[in-house]
């Protein structure tokens, strides 16, 4: 059994970094969230285009993002920045079933700069108390981690894809949580999928979910070649949808998934053992990692073969690639390369060990390259147009 | 040292682990069982990643990767040639 140093949370979650986050409700709080960010050393702010005018399940979906956001392990406490208080205080209140600090600052009546002094005095006070949150060593088997590739190429499916999938069935044999999604992208091994699911409930689930995303494709009468697979997918050697899925599902290892997630359903571990949750996502790499966190991701694997870099502001992003013309090409962005497989110098295992290894580091305070060059990109999933 | 890697035993490509030449001998070895391997000579040059027929591909009929269609052939392909887009498509999606 492995053991890493996280930070235990008052409801008993294990997260592994600690930040103070200045969370905008709305598009218009950015300029006053930010302005707190830069007052105040050592807070994280994450500003976004979106929570005006949404309704319906887009809505829900928007506020189960922030709130999952907030409620995240890996944040010590939350200042909340909204236009208006109905709606800042419907996310903290979420956020505050957590057992963190978190303080509401509205914009109406008061104008970005008393909020932002307002803000900042509070700010001032939590990033104190956070730097006095000690790591302490916890067992893995607490940890809720997830899985994505993007910008993959044949080289994925071969052998940085599998690498993960020895280090999901190492986690889910630990008892730990690992989620993993792309809907659309499992288009042409969605059956291989739905034979991993551990009940018929489940299956059932997971096609809806899957023929769900399909209906839209065919709705909207598109051919997706460029789309999906990528432009980067096609220029690393992708021909079809059907090829990338094929090499996608590599990362899920070989264990059953016993949790189907649709976008509002809360994660739930199973009672014991490790839990493989399927999690309905875009495929689009800043999406896909954010909907993780909010449901409770602490850290990400994620695999690429043509170098994709995207990053996240609360849960570090592991890179990994098995290309070696990209792993040299871009190696400010690459934290594990295993392309010693392709040459077949190293096995499966130990590729998995070495990817394993390293995640435990990250875990434990390491940065990784995505974190050290401010890959904060932080974007939550729009289902369809605002009133 | 292999130069390409295939997946499955029914597979009729093989995935190159590194640039090919037009005209060279590539070793294309069995993920499942490396010490077994096919030569197949290139007709083009083809980069790292991109795939290469191990045998002839008829119009209409499917390309396997993973021992499943990924797609079906859109024109003859011959053994030694490069696969991909302009040459096979997706069976989903696909409005052409």
């Amino acid at each position: 059994m492995s053991t890493i140093k996280g930070y235990v949370r008052e409801n008993g979650s294990v997260g592994i970094r600690n930040h103070v986050l200045i969370l905008p409700l709305d598009d218009l709080s950015n300029s006053a969230s930010i302005g707190v960010s830069k007052l105040v050393r050592g807070t994280t702010v994450i500003p976004h285009p979106y929570g005006r005018l949404q309704f319906g399940r887009d809505l829900d979906l928007f506020f189960h993002i922030l709130s999952g956001i907030g409620s995240n392990p890996n944040v010590d406490s939350v200042i909340v920045i909204g236009i208006e208080e109905n709606w800042a205080n419907k996310v903290a209140d979420e956020i505050v079933k957590t057992g963190k600090h978190v303080e509401v600052f509205p914009i109406e009546g008061n104008g970005d700069l008393k909020t932002i002094e307002k803000a900042s005095r509070k700010a001032l006070g939590m990033v104190q108390d956070a730097s006095e949150k000690h790591r302490t060593e916890v067992d893995i088997s607490s940890i809720v981690m997830s899985i994505k590739c993007g910008e993959s190429d044949t080289t994925s499916g071969l052998a940085s894809n599998p690498a993960v999938g020895v280090v999901v069935d190492r986690m889910i044999d630990h008892g730990a949580t690992v989620m993993f999604g792309e809907t659309s992208e499992l288009t042409g091994a969605e059956d291989i999928v739905a034979d991993k699911m551990a009940n018929d409930k489940l299956k059932e689930k997971f096609m809806n979910i899957f023929k769900e995303y399909d209906s839209i494709i065919e709705r909207e009468g598109v051919d997706l070649l460029g789309s999906q697979p990528t432009q980067g997918n096609i220029k690393g050697g992708l021909s079809t949808i059907e090829e990338k899925a094929l090499g996608n599902i590599q990362k899920l290892g070989h264990r059953k998934v016993n949790c189907v997630l649709d976008y509002l359903d809360p994660l739930e571990k199973a009672k014991d053992g490790g839990t493989l949750c399927f999690v309905n996502t875009s495929s689009a790499a800043a999406e896909a990692v954010t909907l993780f966190a909010a449901k409770g991701s602490v850290v990400h694997l994620f695999t690429t073969g043509q170098g994709n870099i995207v990053g996240n502001p609360i849960i570090p992003v592991i890179k990994i690639t098995a290309n070696p013309k990209t792993s040299s090409q871009m190696t400010e962005h690459i934290d594990v390369d295993v392309s010693d497989l392709l040459d077949l110098k190293i096995s499966l295992e130990e590729a998995g060990e070495r990817i394993y290894q390293y995640m435990l580091r990250v875990m434990s305070g390491r940065l990784t390259k995505a974190e050290v060059l401010q890959h904060d990109e932080f974007s939550p999933i729009k289902l369809y147009i605002s009133a | 040292m292999p130069k390409g890697l295939i997946h499955s035993k029914n597979d009729n490509v093989c995935i190159l682990t590194n640039d090919v030449k037009k005209g060279e001998e590539v070793i294309c070895a069995y993920l499942e069982n490396p010490s077994e391997y096919v030569i197949i000579k290139s007709s083009e040059d083809i980069p790292l990643g991109h795939k290469i027929a191990l045998s002839d591909i008829k119009s209409g009929e499917k390309v396997i990767k993973y021992g499943r269609p990924i797609g079906i052939a859109t024109k003859d392909i011959f053994a030694g040639n490069h696969v991909h887009v302009h040459n096979i498509k997706s069976m989903r999606w696909s409005k052409k």
